[in-house]
């Protein structure tokens, strides 16, 4: 049995291709839904943001001040800064699907995008302990 | 299950105690290296939670030299040895992730044989792991949309396959003299 063959860059090329056509597929179908963010502070709605038409905005929640948010005018909304360690969340970068999410869990905080109007099955759901 | 397997040592049959031995020392190579892989600083990605799977090695090596029965019974250990401590969840990951991955590069063997290049059972196998893993995801979390991973997986997968089966070329030639 030999380590690498030619033909496997065909596998791999494949493999390549479905996750880009499933990226593809998903943008394809999440593309125009009206949606609108939520920010939850210890699983508490703190805030709700809709993302169509909105202007350029940088701002926090009053719980927590070292996190901060930017909203632009394409309708998506990332966190920009905080005070964790890992800054998982602000690598999570620009989110506007719905059922995208972004999470700081050292600071209890999670942004989701949500369709706005009906609630859906694609919607995020996530509950974080204190 | 050893009728493929015409890399093994000349000196022919490992017998019983032998398998049971390598088996437990490669059970412990799996366990040392998923320690060794926890402590390396996270990968600079915007998705948490990918790594290379180093411990696959091991059950990759059970997996050719000893046997399916030695690679799914280390795969099971390690998803014992998870969900002692780290949790149910995490237990439940990483055995749902560790038997789709043996599965399946079982299956590649047996239907291809000798003409299956490592690279490809190798990255085969990491990615049905990170798909066995995104189904019990699925199954835990209802309602939660991770679709938008799935695509981070395949590719995650593939990278990982490559760096495991790159990592077992160089380690093979010390391990083949195991058996």
């Amino acid at each position: 049995m030999r380590f690498y063959k030619k033909s496997d860059i065909v596998m791999i090329a494949a493999i390549l291709l479905i996750s880009l056509a499933s990226w593809a597929l998903y943008g394809y179908y999440t593309k125009d839904k009206p949606a609108k963010a939520e920010i939850y502070y210890y699983s508490e709605l703190v805030e709700t943001l809709c993302l169509d038409g909105a202007e350029e905005r940088i701002f926090s929640i009053p719980q927590n001040p070292n996190v901060v948010f930017k909203m632009d005018k394409e309708g998506s909304i990332a966190f920009i800064a905080s005070d964790c360690p890992d800054k998982i969340c602000v690598k999570t970068g620009k989110i506007h699907r719905p059922g995208e999410y972004a999470a700081c869990l050292p600071n209890g905080i999670i942004l989701k995008i949500v369709p706005s109007g009906e609630r859906g099955d694609d919607d995020a759901d996530i509950i974080i302990g204190n | 299950m050893a009728v493929h397997m015409t890399e093994r040592d000349p000196l022919g049959k490992i017998n019983k105690t032998r398998s049971m031995v390598l088996a437990a020392l490669m059970f412990a190579v799996a366990l040392v290296l998923a320690i060794v892989e926890n402590m390396m600083p996270p990968l600079p990605l915007a998705v948490p939670g990918v790594k290379f799977g180093l411990s696959n090695i091991a059950v990759m090596y059970a997996l050719f030299f000893l046997g399916g029965r030695q690679a799914y019974l280390i795969a099971f250990l390690k998803g014992g040895f998870v969900f002692i401590s780290r949790g149910i969840i995490a237990g439940a990951l990483s055995l749902s992730g560790g038997i789709l991955s043996v599965t399946v590069m079982l299956l590649l063997l047996l239907i291809f044989k000798e003409k299956i290049s490592y690279l490809s059972i190798s990255i085969l196998g990491a990615v049905f792991h990170n798909i066995g893993q995104f189904l019990v995801i699925t199954l835990l979390y209802a309602g939660m949309n991770i679709l938008p991973y799935f695509p981070v997986l395949l590719v995650a997968g593939v990278i990982a396959g490559i760096v495991t089966s790159t990592l077992l070329r160089f380690i093979l030639p010390a391990l083949k003299r195991l058996v």
